[in-house]
């Protein structure tokens, strides 16, 4: 039998939780600290000074108080000394960003891609190319501490291979050790499905922050979905779960998809779908198509209208059957679902209050998603970023600061 | 989301000489919420607005502020309890600065020179505090802003008193798609960040991406007022055509709500 924590074991939490909170709320005071923390004082002195020790916080007096007398310190995080780099692999561009501690952009690299097949190896050679030009702009003694990727498909959570990315082409692919290789930091690569990321990062830093239970729904070429649960993601057995774009929402008349059904979300109301609906030119992709069909629909054009009556209907259902089932607080609408949320909000809220339970829906908020574009970097750096949240100091230790 | 309304009207009536616009409405307006308030043209949503802002005083009926029986009797009643207006014509003035039009007839001084440093602080503040990106300086004329701007610029001005509530009448209804977007979110984001909020709109979508609460009009009486996660769509348009929809909406014979 185990006994209770040990000091040892309890310190190390402290620490991680210490640094989540400056992490993710920026520069805070040592008694809101002991505040939130529930700890005294005189624990919170020390777990500071070790984490400043360690150079991941400092103290310092605030920028602007905009009140008389003397402020008090407040602890930051060291943002310009510890980072991570995030990686997105999209369906028409590749970007990589160096994020510091506190979720701030330091740098970033982009490069469009023409959408179709990618080939694995290429990709991460041009990934790997944005990490050392970003980490070239670094300056010395600061530290990378974690590497996180961003793609469009399934990955499994025990060892990050890509199962299939039907958007980009990929089946089977060892992406996260390739990229591993060829960064040769050191620190391996988590790779996590976009969506999933979109989610992590919009609850923790954008429209869902302070929100334990929420839906996130991504619109780029396909339908990417992520779903917080009780505060963490919902991976399922193998890391494949939260795919809402791939519920079944009309089996019987519906179009096929991409991974093989018919009457998918993703091919009911993904871009394709809306785009068709619409008549619009088939050469015409991406946002500012998808905007310009809610442009139209604002004018008064009929197609448009009607393409987004039916895209927000089945919105709404899969939408509606997902809060009986996990009963969120909230719903996010990222990428360019934004623009089709406002464009169809009313078909959308009023599928959701006819088929969701009166209970589970009572308290339900629908929200575009705060972060924009940004979304999924901010997630894969928050992946990246996991492992020296839990165990600050061994993770330094490990990456040989 | 609260059970206890900031603002609440009961049975307000008000006639323009012999022509009646409001008969018997009750209004609820709560913190933390974006209520729409929806009905056709001439349904008199303005005219209601107008009574809360203090511009025109009510005939007859009762105005309750945080749980008191209030009279208000000018703007500046209900500025002075926190109540604030976003007229449909904004009323900014072109030929003047972002930081004029946020101060205009309430500067600031100090003794008789305008304190421009400290309303400068203000609207930046402000300005900030609503995430607001949008504009390149606050120095910037009125006049060379876009449509979205404007909008919030004079939303900005109507927060930047502390207010608890801000009425917004029809503040997307000459926008495109993108700058009404921006207007929304801002919206939500005053509920969010907990004040009381109405809007004001004709759009659908607009109504139900960022509503709580739907108080519909008709002809001057209010058809309903209900939660935005227990109607649909047509029960809106239903109760703004016909002031009813099934059990929701005015009984004929007496005009009594349910
Ligand atoms: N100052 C006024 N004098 C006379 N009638 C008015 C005045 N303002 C509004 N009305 C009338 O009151 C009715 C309601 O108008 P209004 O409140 O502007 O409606 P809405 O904003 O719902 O379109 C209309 O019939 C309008 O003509
Ligand atoms: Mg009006
Ligand atoms: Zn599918």
């Amino acid at each position: 039998m185990k006994a209770g924590p040990s000091q040892e074991e309890i310190r190390r939490h402290n620490l991680g939780t210490l640094l989540r909170h400056v992490h993710l709320g920026g520069s805070t005071s040592r008694a809101v600290l002991a505040d939130r923390m529930g700890l005294n004082r005189s624990t919170i002195l020390g777990l500071v000074s070790e984490l400043s020790s360690a150079g991941l916080i400092r103290e310092e007096l605030p920028q602007d108080t905009g009140r008389a007398g003397r402020p008090s310190l407040v602890v930051r995080p060291e943002s310009d000394r510890v980072y991570v780099l995030a990686f997105d692999v999209g369906v028409d561009r590749l970007a990589a960003a160096r994020i510091g501690l506190g979720g701030v952009f330091l740098g970033r690299r982009e490069t469009p891609w023409p959408r179709g097949g990618f080939d694995s190896g290429e990709v991460a050679d041009v990934l790997a190319g944005f990490a050392r030009q970003l980490m070239d702009t670094a300056r010395d003694g600061t530290l990378c501490v974690g590497l996180g990727a961003a793609v469009r498909g399934l990955v499994r959570r025990s060892d990050g291979v890509v199962r299939s990315a039907a958007h980009i082409g990929w089946k089977e692919e060892e992406f996260g050790e390739d990229l591993t290789r060829r960064l040769g930091l050191g620190l391996p690569v988590s790779v996590e499905n976009e969506a999933n990321l979109g989610a992590v990062a919009e609850h923790l830093r954008g429209a869902g922050t302070g929100c334990q239970d929420l839906l996130y729904l991504h619109g780029d070429i396909g339908i990417g979905g992520g779903i917080i649960a009780g505060g963490q993601l919902l991976g399922g057995d193998g890391g494949y779960g939260g795919e809402i774009g791939h519920m079944v929402v009309n089996p019987r008349g519906g179009r096929p998809c991409g991974c093989g059904a018919r009457g998918c979300l993703e091919s009911e109301a993904g871009e394709r779908a809306l785009l068709q609906a619409a008549r619009r030119d088939p050469s015409a992709t991406g946002r500012d198509a998808v905007r310009a069909v809610v442009e139209a629909a604002d004018r008064g054009d009929i197609s448009a209208r009607a393409a987004l009556h039916d895209v927000g209907d089945w919105l709404g259902i899969a939408v509606g059957g997902l809060v009986n089932i996990l009963n969120p607080r909230t719903v996010i609408f990222g990428g360019t679902l934004r623009e089709v949320f406002l464009g169809s909000a009313a078909q959308i809220r009023s599928r959701i209050n006819s088929h969701a339970l009166g209970a589970a829906r009572e308290h339900l908020r629908l929200r575009v998603g705060e972060l924009g574009d940004d979304a999924v970097l901010v997630g894969a750096a928050e992946l990246a970023f996991s492992e020296i949240l839990v165990g600050p100091l061994e993770t330094l230790a490990r990456t040989g600061a | 989301m609260t059970a206890t309304p900031i603002l609440r009207l009961r049975g307000i009536e008000k006639s323009f000489g012999p022509v009646q616009v409001l008969h018997d409405v009750a209004f609820d307006v709560h913190p933390g919420e974006v209520t729409a308030l929806v009905g056709d043209n001439g349904a008199g949503k303005s005219t209601l607005v107008k009574c809360i802002g203090g511009i025109h005083p009510f005939d007859g009926g009762e105005y309750w502020f945080e749980g008191e029986r209030v009279q208000v009797h000018s703007p500046r009643d209900a500025a002075a309890m926190g109540v604030e207006i976003v007229y449909q014509d904004l009323a900014l003035c072109d030929n003047l600065d972002i930081v004029q039009n946020m101060f205009l007839g309430r500067e600031k001084r100090r003794g008789l020179v305008l304190d421009d440093a400290t309303m400068e602080e203000m609207a930046a503040r402000t300005l900030e505090g609503l995430s607001v990106r949008t504009v390149k300086s606050i120095r910037q004329q009125v006049s060379s802003l876009s449509g979205g701007q404007r909008q919030t610029v004079a939303i900005a001005k109507a927060v930047l008193w502390n207010s608890k509530v801000v009425v917004l009448d029809e503040p997307t209804a000459a926008l495109g798609v993108a700058q009404t977007a921006q207007v929304l979110e801002l919206v939500r984001r005053l509920a969010d960040n907990g004040l009381a909020v109405v809007l004001i709109s004709h759009n659908m979508n607009d109504v139900f991406a960022v509503s709580d609460r739907i108080a519909a009009l008709y002809l001057g009486r209010m058809a309903a007022q209900v939660k935005a996660s227990d109607v649909t769509h047509s029960q809106i348009v239903e109760l703004i055509t016909s002031g009813r929809s099934g059990d929701l909406g005015l009984v004929h014979t007496n005009g009594a709500t349910p």
